[in-house]
């Protein structure tokens, strides 16, 4: 179906393009763009925010991709036919793949495309390009809880129970997360901890969510950046030694106790102290108010997953989950905020470089058959894993790496560490085509530009924070000649002579995603388009055996299909167990702090949302956060002789950029807050590393020394290690 | 001594053979580095062990000791796992002697084991003071090492009821006479004793500690750090000796021997009790590195990488080692430090030794992290309700200007509340630090010390972390910039011209503003506004916290 202003006539019900809490809306036609009405849906209750609110605006922004842009012999990206672009992109990838080989061409993926657009992407490369050289920006996301949750529980959906479920908690331990700033409706869902008194925020800055904890609403501890996987051994190391801990739980659904306690052993409290900043008494308090009962949630976010030690931290918050009996318990649970929009399907139908649809791996010889089937090529044609995003992206223009590359719905300019390196390395490709619907820094520096529908211009599904598949619907044709991407790829296989069918249609694309998921550990092939249309809360997993005969009576409002809430009865593991896994934090060296070094830490504001690309192009957010801010303690500011308004320039061994100083007595003494929306020379991205945990290669996002001082100034590089 | 046995060889090119001797928790930190090692069969790992047990944490005897935790808390690696991964381990054999010639370790069951690189890891002992009636059960300091009996617990038979809560043995003989609520008499004030004597008191039971000097903790603390403890302990429940010279023990005959009856000081005080524990401080084992020739002076020496002075196929680890550089003796020849006595070193050496050993067998070249920095020791009490913590160079006189230009004294002082936190800058940099009652302090002024970082240039900023206003926002909530809505990032000032405007209800804030249509959290006080503004436009005196319900809108 085609999308023309004459087909939209009235309301159209979806949901918000920002993050993965994916608030419902009703937009309303008004000329070229909508109006977005907030509505009642029980993540968001009725409620918005800011970037919510004005969402509609990214419809019209002025430098919006209307038509294909190719660069030409002087160097200029100029409109082109698609007809011309398209051919372009083909004849380029078959000369780099002719030349170098399939694995010489990659693909970048975008935890913001639909469920659809990412199937088909991994499809893409699997079957059309025949490379294994694919991952996604969500590599700098989910990936620790991810590897976390899929080794201890046996699957990983963000939050296995419903967002409702936190309502009626008495406690929840909230890690490394700021849903204040990132996803502001998700609070009406911590209130209810909070009146009892029992939100517990770890942070290192006093966050908008830690202020919460404020007057009564709990506790926030601040550790030292870094530092969390020990706090979190300490914390079970009181709930084993106090006898806290639920034996009962621990000897009928899990493995590995003795290993565990073994490990936390070595982490009493007093030295738990020692090296997180965190007194002795609040964990003793915080470990004893978990242990209290009566509802209690463990939940983790970017902050405590994306160091080098991401997945091991993970896994310390799922070590404490179970031996406190959380997981799998009604009114209690483990899980961690997904933050990208579809940041929850995007990461499960084979845009990961180890990964086929359905969550499966790519190394297992019957998901490799089973999928073969599904797109009806020879299994042992299928390459088999790739490079997760640091590596693949560091190999750009290397020899053996990447010489072309395909971005999907990503800024890695901006999103990616050690930007600097991203920005040399994209230079240094034979071909870098981008599909994106702004010209964002990346499609700066594009050799082809194809312009692609977005969220209100399109139809499809995306797999909320909660593992709920939501219906995106268009509301307005798209603008010039943008095309989703479906069309894009399904184009590319043609041009590409590849086998296999491309359908364009997303409710046709879904249903081979269904079809190619069944068994999987994320089976959606119980669900279509048609089924979700009916309004019913579909939870993954959800075979097609518990989907009743069509036409029978799940079209009420409100009926939920498939599984609202995991691990009840067993754990998907052999055995049927959860598996406490022992982890062992690598001891680092503190990071050093005279002169103005400090340890840097990166995230979100309220305003933007992560690269910026789209909000920074809304006018009302980009004047509430025109620049780059860096936040700092007065006292750590005083001692640098630097006042709030300054200018300053934070630099790392691996650049530096310019930053207006902003005082807060929330911060740690040690530690400056660098969000990281902004590019040039604010990209914060320039001055992180591309260290990567050895499991699931998340980089090191929060955990970077640096050294603030006044711009300009001629200081030298040596104070860096 | 100071000659080695023989040339110093080339070390042997792949550490194929390591031995360890002693496995107390920081050799069994180190077999724990080793382990992937051996498991891929690149090296092989014997380990000498003199007690029976496993290793097991030493730090958490004490509260085994008062029955606050089981013995299972205690364990602290997976000797079965370790065997599994091939590692030779031989608890209850002690190493009686290294023949450094033949590079070869003989043990108590006269076997002969031999190295390619060899680990001290023997800990230390406790000290046993000469007090009358406890002649000879002491170290003996002529023992030879094979007599590891007569090393560690003396020839003569202990008198019941005298321990000096060492191992587990120690901890069970406190276990039960504080089960029957039995009276404790503690004999030194260190951490150790300090911690030992809350804790006793904490489970409920009768103690006393005995100790020389005005104050507890003397080595760490700094007078009134001191006096603050002592008064804390005192609030506790604890008798606390102070300037007493313990002379000798009292003890009753009983018809299975002597038995412990009270302590005896030289100002005649009798302190009665039905245990004695002896706190008197430790001192490293280095017997079997004197017999094989090794240097050592309070222990074993070693160079900053661990390796043994003079012999490169030999390290010690933990608390038998004392680091030095060679040739780092002073005008008397003796070489000054000691161990740090605490765990966290120990363990930090056992891990830096084992991933090296590691990457010389497997062929690489080791990890360059530069020497460790050496940083002032840390120390804690362990004790509910007491918070005491510091570490570096405390005991400086503000006043002493003569001293050290450069340095600077700062403390905040309130015995009344039981705070007192005390910070010593040299150059602006954190040199040593007290925090007696003031956790948020201590703790971060434990990262200042450990990351040797300059403090704030108002120290007062640390001083007053635990103060109950410290944690409260800048921003008050009259302040029209304050954020009402944090979801549409909506200030109260907005609010207040919305009402002006003429909004009359929450909705309608909603509708002019967007306040109040995310989260819902911030509705109330949105009302709050509403209410305050309608009471200034109905021109009453009332200031914004005496709005006029009967002049609100309805």
């Amino acid at each position: 179906m085609t999308i023309t202003s004459a087909t939209i006539t009235s309301a159209t019900d979806t949901h918000c393009p920002y993050c993965a809490l994916q608030c419902g809306m009703r937009l309303t036609p008004a000329g070229r763009t909508v109006e977005v009405a907030p509505r009642e849906f029980p993540t968001n209750r009725g409620g918005l925010c800011r970037k919510g609110w004005t969402a509609a605006e990214v419809l019209t922004v002025g430098d919006r991709v209307t038509r294909p842009l190719v660069r030409d012999a002087d160097g200029d990206l100029v409109a082109a036919t698609w007809e011309r672009a398209l051919a372009v992109v083909a004849d380029g990838l078959r000369d780099v793949r002719r030349r170098h080989g399939a694995d010489a061409v990659g693909v970048f993926g975008g935890g913001g495309l639909t469920n659809e657009k990412a199937y088909h992407l991994g499809k893409f490369a699997r079957v059309a390009l025949g490379t294994s050289r694919i991952d996604y920006n969500g590599r700098f996301c989910m990936s620790s809880a991810a590897a976390a949750a899929n080794r201890a529980l046996g699957v990983d959906r963000g939050l296995p129970f419903p967002v409702t479920d936190l309502d009626a908690a008495s406690t929840i331990l909230l890690l490394g997360s700021n849903p204040a700033a990132t996803m502001p409706p998700l609070l009406s869902h911590l209130q209810g901890a909070r009146e009892r008194g029992g939100l517990v925020v770890v942070d290192p800055r006093r966050s908008q969510t830690a202020e919460l904890t404020a007057e009564g609403g709990g506790t926030h501890l601040a550790p030292a950046p870094g530092t969390d996987l020990v706090l979190l051994l300490g914390l079970t190391h009181v709930v084993l030694a106090e006898g806290l801990a639920d034996e009962a739980y621990l000897g009928e659904r899990t493995e590995g106790l003795r290993e565990l306690r073994l490990s936390v052993n070595a982490w009493w409290p007093e030295r738990v102290q020692q090296v997180t900043g965190v007194p002795v008494g609040r964990i003793r308090d915080v470990a004893r108010r978990l242990a209290a009962g009566n509802g209690v949630y463990v939940i983790t976010g970017r902050g405590v997953e994306q160091h080098v030690d991401g997945t091991d931290t993970a896994t310390a918050a799922i070590n404490l989950a179970l031996v406190l009996g959380l997981v799998g318990r009604p009114g209690s649970g483990y899980g961690t905020l997904t933050g990208q929009g579809n940041g929850q399907g995007g990461r499960e139908h084979g845009q990961k470089c180890d990964q086929l649809p359905g969550y499966r791996s790519i190394s297992d010889p019957a998901a490799r058959k089973h999928m073969a089937g599904v797109w009806g090529v020879a299994a042992d044609e299928l390459p088999g894993p790739g490079l997760p995003a640091v590596e693949l992206l560091a190999s750009m223009g290397r020899p053996g790496g990447v010489r072309a590359l395909l971005v999907h719905g990503s800024n890695v300019v901006v999103s990616a560490p050690d930007a600097g390196a991203v920005r040399a390395g994209l230079g240094g490709l034979d071909l870098l085509v981008v599909c994106d619907f702004v010209l964002s820094e990346t499609a700066e520096l594009a050799d082809v530009v194809l312009p692609v529908t977005q969220w209100a211009e399109e139809e499809g599904t995306t797999t909320s924070l909660e593992g709920r598949v939501l219906r995106r619907r268009a509301a307005v044709p798209p603008p010039g000649e943008a095309r989703s991407d479906l069309w894009v790829l399904a184009e590319l296989a043609r041009l590409l002579d590849a086998p296999g069918a491309w359908p364009t249609e997303p409710a046709q694309v879904f249903d081979e995603l269904a079809r190619a998921s069944a068994g999987g550990p994320a089976d959606y092939s119980g669900l279509s388009h048609r089924l979700l249309d009916t309004g019913v809360a579909a939870y993954w997993p959800c075979p097609a055996h518990v989907i009743p005969e069509p036409g029978s009576r799940v079209t009420v409002e409100g009926d939920v299909v498939g599984t609202p809430r995991l691990f009840a009865d067993r754990f998907p593991r052999p055995g049927g167990r959860a598996r406490l896994v022992p982890v062992t934090p690598v001891v680092r060296e503190p990071l050093g702090q005279r002169g103005g070094q400090l340890t840097m830490i990166t995230g979100r504001l309220l305003e933007h949302y992560q690269s910026g690309a789209q909000t920074r192009r809304v006018p009302e957010l980009l004047a509430a956060q025109p620049r780059l801010t860096a936040e700092l303690h007065p006292a750590t500011a005083s001692r640098l002789r630097l006042v709030e308004g300054d200018e300053v320039s934070v630099r790392s061994p691996r650049g530096s950029v310019r930053a207006r100083l902003r005082l807060s007595p929330g911060m740690r003494l040690d530690t400056v807050f660098l969000p990281f929306h902004y590019a040039g020379a604010e990209c914060t991205n320039l001055l992180t590393e591309a260290a990567v945990d050895p499991v699931s290669r998340m980089p090191e996002f929060k955990r970077t020394l640096v050294v603030v001082g006044p711009p300009d100034d001629e200081a030298d590089q040596e104070d860096l290690p | 001594m100071n000659q080695p046995v023989r040339p110093p060889a080339p070390a042997a090119a792949r550490p194929s053979r390591v031995v360890l001797v002693g496995y107390g928790p920081v050799g069994a930190r180190f077999v724990e580095g080793l382990l992937p090692a051996v498991a891929a069969g690149s090296m092989t790992l014997t380990v000498l062990g003199a007690e029976a047990e496993d290793a097991y944490n030493r730090v958490l005897v004490g509260e085994y000791a008062v029955g606050r935790t089981d013995r299972q808390r205690l364990e602290i690696t997976d000797t079965a796992a370790a065997r599994a991964a091939g590692v030779t381990i031989r608890t209850a054999e002690a190493a009686v002697a290294v023949d450094r010639y033949r590079q070869r370790v003989r043990t108590g069951a006269g076997d002969h084991v031999p190295y390619d690189r060899l680990v001290l890891a023997t800990g230390s002992r406790a000290n046993v003071p000469r007090l009358g009636g406890l002649e000879g059960v002491g170290r003996v300091p002529s023992a030879p090492p094979d007599a590891t009996g007569d090393l560690d617990r003396g020839r003569a038979v202990r008198p019941r009821g005298v321990v000096t809560l060492r191992d587990l043995r120690d901890a069970e003989t406190v276990r039960e006479v504080v089960g029957t609520r039995g009276r404790v008499v503690v004999l030194g004030a260190g951490v150790l004793g300090m911690e030992i004597a809350l804790a006793v008191r904490d489970v409920g039971a009768e103690v006393s500690v005995v100790h020389t000097g005005e104050t507890p903790m003397a080595g760490t603390l700094d007078r009134d750090g001191g006096r603050m403890l002592a008064r804390a302990a005192r609030r506790a429940g604890v008798e606390v000796h102070a300037h007493a010279v313990a002379e000798s023990v009292s003890l009753r005959q009983t018809g299975s021997g002597a038995q412990f009856r009270g302590l005896v000081c030289a100002d005649g005080t009798f302190v009665g009790g039905d245990l004695l524990l002896l706190s008197c401080g430790v001192r490293p084992r280095t017997e079997l590195a004197e017999a094989a020739g090794l240097d050592t002076e309070f222990g074993i020496l070693v160079e900053p990488d661990l390796r043994c002075w003079g012999d490169p196929d030999v390290f010690a680890v933990g608390d038998c080692a004392q680091v030095a550089a060679p040739g780092d003796r002073g005008p008397d020849g003796r070489v000054g430090g000691a161990p740090s006595g605490l765990l966290a070193p120990g363990w930090r050496q056992a891990e830096a030794l084992a991933s090296r050993l590691v990457a010389e067998a497997e062929g690489r070249s080791p990890v360059d992290r530069g020497p460790a920095p050496r940083r002032p020791h840390v120390v804690m009490v362990k004790a509910s309700g007491v918070d005491v913590v510091a570490g570096g160079t405390v005991d400086v006189d503000p006043w002493d200007e003569a001293v050290d230009g450069a340095r600077e004294v700062s403390q905040w002082l309130d015995p009344a509340r039981g705070r007192y936190v005390r910070t010593v800058a040299r150059d602006g940099v954190l040199d040593g630090f007290v925090a007696v009652g003031a956790p948020r302090a201590g703790a971060e002024l434990t990262l200042l010390l450990e990351r040797g970082a300059e403090l704030p240039e108002d120290p007062g900023v640390v001083l007053r972390l635990d103060s109950a206003h410290e944690a409260t926002v800048s921003s008050g909530p009259d302040d029209p910039a304050a954020t009402v809505c944090w979801c549409n990032g909506v200030p109260a000032g907005t609010v207040t011209e919305a009402a002006a405007a003429g909004a009359v209800t929450v909705e309608d804030v909603g509708r002019a503003t967007r306040a109040g249509t995310g989260c819902g959290g911030c509705r109330g006080r949105i009302a709050e506004l509403l209410s305050c503004a309608a009471g200034a436009q109905a021109g009453t005196t009332h200031g914004h916290d005496h709005p006029d319900p009967v002049l609100a809108p309805a």
